[in-house]
């Protein structure tokens, strides 16, 4: 079973609520997901179908073996168990739980309103607040205790509604999908994605750990820096690991199976790297390893030299190794793994050429940048994300007077959601601010002034253009 | 060998470079020894750019003068072959493009179907990342140009892209033997069976009647995983006939957004304080006070009859307080006075580009039970152990 197309076992996934919030599960074998008040299931059911498959929790045939801690005999259970939701059986159903803006299911008149009449115009309705619901709050409570389903509650308000057939059609499918954002039973299972992981982190409030980065900032990022499987790229992120993230997920697609040779060297800013959201991802850790390499800011920028780390650490040949007494193989091997540790920083720091700067950064950037873009190859991208447009614009102003950045340029990107009905077509009335600012350039390699050569004997051009000229076009 | 896949080093004879004169105007290049790059500040001599590292400005003096003029020569990325290629059709630009590749997760997981193929950028920047392409396009001269192109920039090479002559509305998106289409030149895929299995997940549409072409997806597409769509059409009306096709075909999560991409200049602003405008204002009306008190003195010799009332006109010395350098030409950031950063909309906008309509389908909701029944009892077998590793915060840790 693939994992990147198939919901599998012992992997992340995000699940789409009806509320419309995620949830980011792992799928344990043999285990229980409670949702909350969405109700629980056991995670075996749901292993095999295919990312984007909707279920519907049910508990019709009310088997207790499942039920931990409600019924009769709750009251000498530990309280903590109160709280325990039955679990339910599972099915599959056709359409999805809610999607990004919530109208997939609005398109057409829902089948519980094609029984019910409706109003054209709401002149009838009169305001007259919850006295209008016959059920009461005690008896909606009873009718979840009886585990009925989403469906047969809803059903029933709408039966005790006093002035529902008063309401227009719009009105009344308003009404069904705040009601099914609070009964319905359903859960959409959809794979990690890095926009996933963005949206996660949005939806639980922590902007500021995004650094307010919009899905289409992100995206934006991926391309300008022409991120590829192939590539040996230096990152700075400092969103927790989602910059990381989507990098990985846009160079090996999830896989841990794809032999390309791509690597992401972390520059980071305390003494480890704060990469906590990669404990999501379905990499194991050897792939990980192999591919995403940490280091300091003070290694990266003042790496030891080979003769420090040699005169500290010599290892040791074949034969001697096997002369080693076992107990004190252990201290050699931790020794080694630092030595070569050691080495890899004088690498990455002093020897590698990398093929993009990819940064979201709080550093003060038109300092940071330029010393970080000097082991970037000629002609490769540098992109650099900022919640302000200021970072930014001081980074580009910086750069500019830099000959060996070409062109600095600062982007924005913004995407519009609209309510996607037939005959109901508009942008949305509200949708996220922010989503921040990229600056983006070409690292390139300027010519000595003094080697530059005379004209050609045939030049028939227009000696007009000079350094500042020139320069001066790049604005325009 | 390709130009876009690897990343090179040195400028090599035969490479295709973007030489970058300005930002509006890159050309692409195919390095050629002996050859000459002619702009009109200059010509640039092939072979001085052979041997140099990709990135690398390239000089010449002008002549009968000590200036000079340069050209930078970079190595082609789909983002700037967007910037500089022929326009054959309307273009999809990066805002767009990758957006679209992010939310259709573009990976090498991904089999993507791309119809039409247009000018061709969006094909190189889909087949950086995608498992496979197939593009197709039904206008037969730009079929040859792009495939030609495909070819020249050795994305046919790559192996993971071909393109199809064809009228996706009309005839479907299967490919068989026999079709116009580059798929089968690929050696490694001369015994593929035909008609090809196609099994596409991702599915960007740039159609005039997307709505069309919608119904012969199902026999293309994954039957058993989710598959991601966008279509891409500039009018409203196009996206209703759109949502329309897709809600008959079984197509959810049916969202049309749209992306409006901008770039800022970096200028500066003068700054320019009250006081010094004050200063300058009182020092233009004391040397007008002098020359209305002249003004005062002769008429009152007039009235009182004295002779000569003419005074001879004091010289007014120039003024002494100009802080904002009026009447001069100031360039911008000039060192002698004081200016603030500032962010400037280029003057002219893509307001709107086209309206991306996405949608999802997943064929078949089904599981393989027996499989599943397998899995769980390798795993409680393993003894709770899982193959996958423990997900723990210290894995990260340990990378560090």
């Amino acid at each position: 079973m693939n994992a990147v197309t198939h919901i599998s076992f012992n992997t992340h996934v995000l699940v789409r609520l009806p509320s419309n919030n995620l949830k980011i599960c792992e799928l344990k074998p043999d285990s229980d997901i409670s949702l909350g008040k969405f109700g629980a299931f056991k995670t075996n059911d749901i292993i095999g179908f295919p990312f984007g498959t909707t279920f519907e929790i049910h508990y019709d045939n009310a088997v207790d073996d499942n039920v931990a801690g409600t019924g009769s005999d709750s009251t000498s259970r530990s309280s903590k168990n109160k709280f325990k939701i039955p679990v339910g059986t599972i099915s599959v159903i056709e359409s999805g739980v809610a999607s990004r803006s919530g109208s997939d299911e609005e398109f057409t008149p829902q089948p519980e309103l094609q029984l019910i009449g409706n109003s054209d115009s709401n002149k009838n309705l009169i305001n007259v607040g919850n006295s209008i619901q016959k059920l009461t709050t005690e008896e909606i409570e009873l009718l979840k205790q009886q585990s009925a389903s989403g469906e047969d509650i809803i059903n029933k308000m709408i039966e005790a509604h006093g002035s529902f057939h008063q309401k227009t059609v719009y009105s009344q499918e308003k009404y069904l999908k705040r009601k099914k954002q609070k009964f319905a039973k359903r859960f959409t299972v959809e794979y990690l994605s890095s926009s996933g992981l963005l949206q996660y982190l949005l939806d639980k409030g922590d902007v500021t750990r995004a650094l307010d980065m919009s899905e289409e900032s992100l995206g934006m990022i991926l391309n300008l820096a022409n991120i590829r499987s192939n590539g040996t790229y230096l990152c700075v992120d400092e969103t927790g690991g989602l910059l990381v993230y989507a990098l990985l997920e846009r160079m090996f697609g999830g896989s841990n199976d794809n032999e390309a040779a791509g690597k992401i060297i972390v520059v980071h800013e305390n003494e480890h790297a704060n990469l906590d959201l990669l404990k999501f991802s379905n990499y194991t850790e050897e792939f990980m390893q192999k591919h995403i390499k940490t280091v300091s800011i003070l290694d990266y920028f003042e790496p030891p030299t080979l003769s420090e780390v040699q005169e500290a650490f010599t290892p040791l040949s074949d034969d001697q190794l096997k002369a080693m007494k076992s107990n004190k193989k252990g201290a050699y091997y931790r020794r080694l793994k630092w030595y070569t540790g050691q080495l890899d920083i004088i690498d990455w720091a002093t020897k590698l050429q990398y093929d993009g700067l990819v940064v979201a950064s709080t550093l003060h950037l038109p300092t940071f940048i330029p010393r970080l873009g000097q082991r970037v190859h000629g002609s490769r991208p540098i992109v650099c994300y900022s919640q302000f447009k200021e970072s930014v614009l001081e980074l580009s102003h910086a750069l500019y007077s830099d000959l060996r950045y070409l062109a600095p340029t600062i982007v924005e990107t913004r995407c519009r959601p609209f309510q996607t009905i037939r005959g109901r077509l508009h942008p949305l009335m509200t949708m996220r601010g922010g989503g921040g600012y990229l600056m983006w350039c070409h690292k390139v390699i300027p010519t000595d002034p003094s080697e530059v050569k005379a004209p050609l004997p045939l030049v028939s051009a227009n000696p007009e253009a000079t350094v500042t000229e020139a320069k001066k076009q790049k604005i325009e | 060998m390709s130009h876009f896949s690897d990343y090179k080093d040195l400028i090599q004879a035969d490479d295709w470079a973007l030489i970058w004169i300005s930002r509006d105007n890159i050309k692409p290049v195919k390095i050629t020894a002996g050859a000459t790059f002619n702009t009109r500040y200059g010509s640039f001599p092939h072979d001085d750019m052979i041997g140099k590292p990709f990135g690398s400005q390239i000089a010449v003096r002008t002549r009968g003068s000590n200036k000079f003029g340069f050209i930078h020569v970079l190595q082609p990325t789909p983002e700037l072959w967007t910037l500089s290629l022929p326009h054959r059709t309307q273009i999809v630009y990066t805002p767009d493009s990758s957006y679209i590749m992010q939310r259709i997760q573009c990976s090498p997981q991904s089999r993507v179907i791309e119809a039409g193929t247009g000018s061709g950028s969006f094909s190189h920047a889909f087949a950086r990342s995608a498992g496979y392409v197939f593009s197709y396009e039904f206008h037969e001269i730009r079929y040859e140009q792009a495939r030609k192109e495909f070819e020249d920039h050795g994305l046919l090479q790559d192996g993971n892209l071909a393109i199809t002559h064809r009228d996706v509305c009309q005839d479907g998106f299967a490919i068989q033997k026999g079709d116009k289409t580059t798929f089968f030149d690929d050696e490694r895929l001369n015994e593929s069976p035909s008609p090809v299995q196609i099994n596409a997940n991702a599915i960007f549409l740039d159609l005039p009647a997307p709505w069309s072409a919608i119904p012969h997806l199902d026999e293309v597409i994954s039957q058993d995983s989710k598959v991601s769509l966008c279509c891409f059409s500039p009018c409203i009306e196009q996206v209703d006939k759109t949502i329309e096709a897709l809600e008959k075909q079984g197509w959810t999560e049916i969202e049309m957004v749209e992306i409006q991409g901008k770039q800022y200049e970096s200028r500066r602003q003068m700054v320019r304080h009250l006081d010094d405008a004050l200063q300058r204002l009182r020092d233009v009306k004391e040397r007008k006070q002098m020359g209305v008190e002249r003004r005062k003195r002769m008429f009152n010799k007039l009235i009182s009859d004295q002779e000569e009332p003419y005074e001879q006109r004091p010289e007014t010395p120039k003024t002494q307080f100009n802080p904002f350098g009026k009447g001069s030409r100031v360039k911008e950031g000039d060192t002698g006075f004081q200016w603030k950063e500032v962010s400037k909309v280029e003057s002219e906008i893509k307001s709107h580009t086209s309206y991306l309509t996405f949608a999802s389908k997943i064929v078949n909701k089904t599981r393989d039970e027996t499989l599943v029944a397998k899995l769980a009892d390798e795993i409680r077998g393993s003894g709770a152990k899982v193959s996958v590793p423990n997900k723990t915060d210290d894995k990260i840790g340990k990378l560090s």
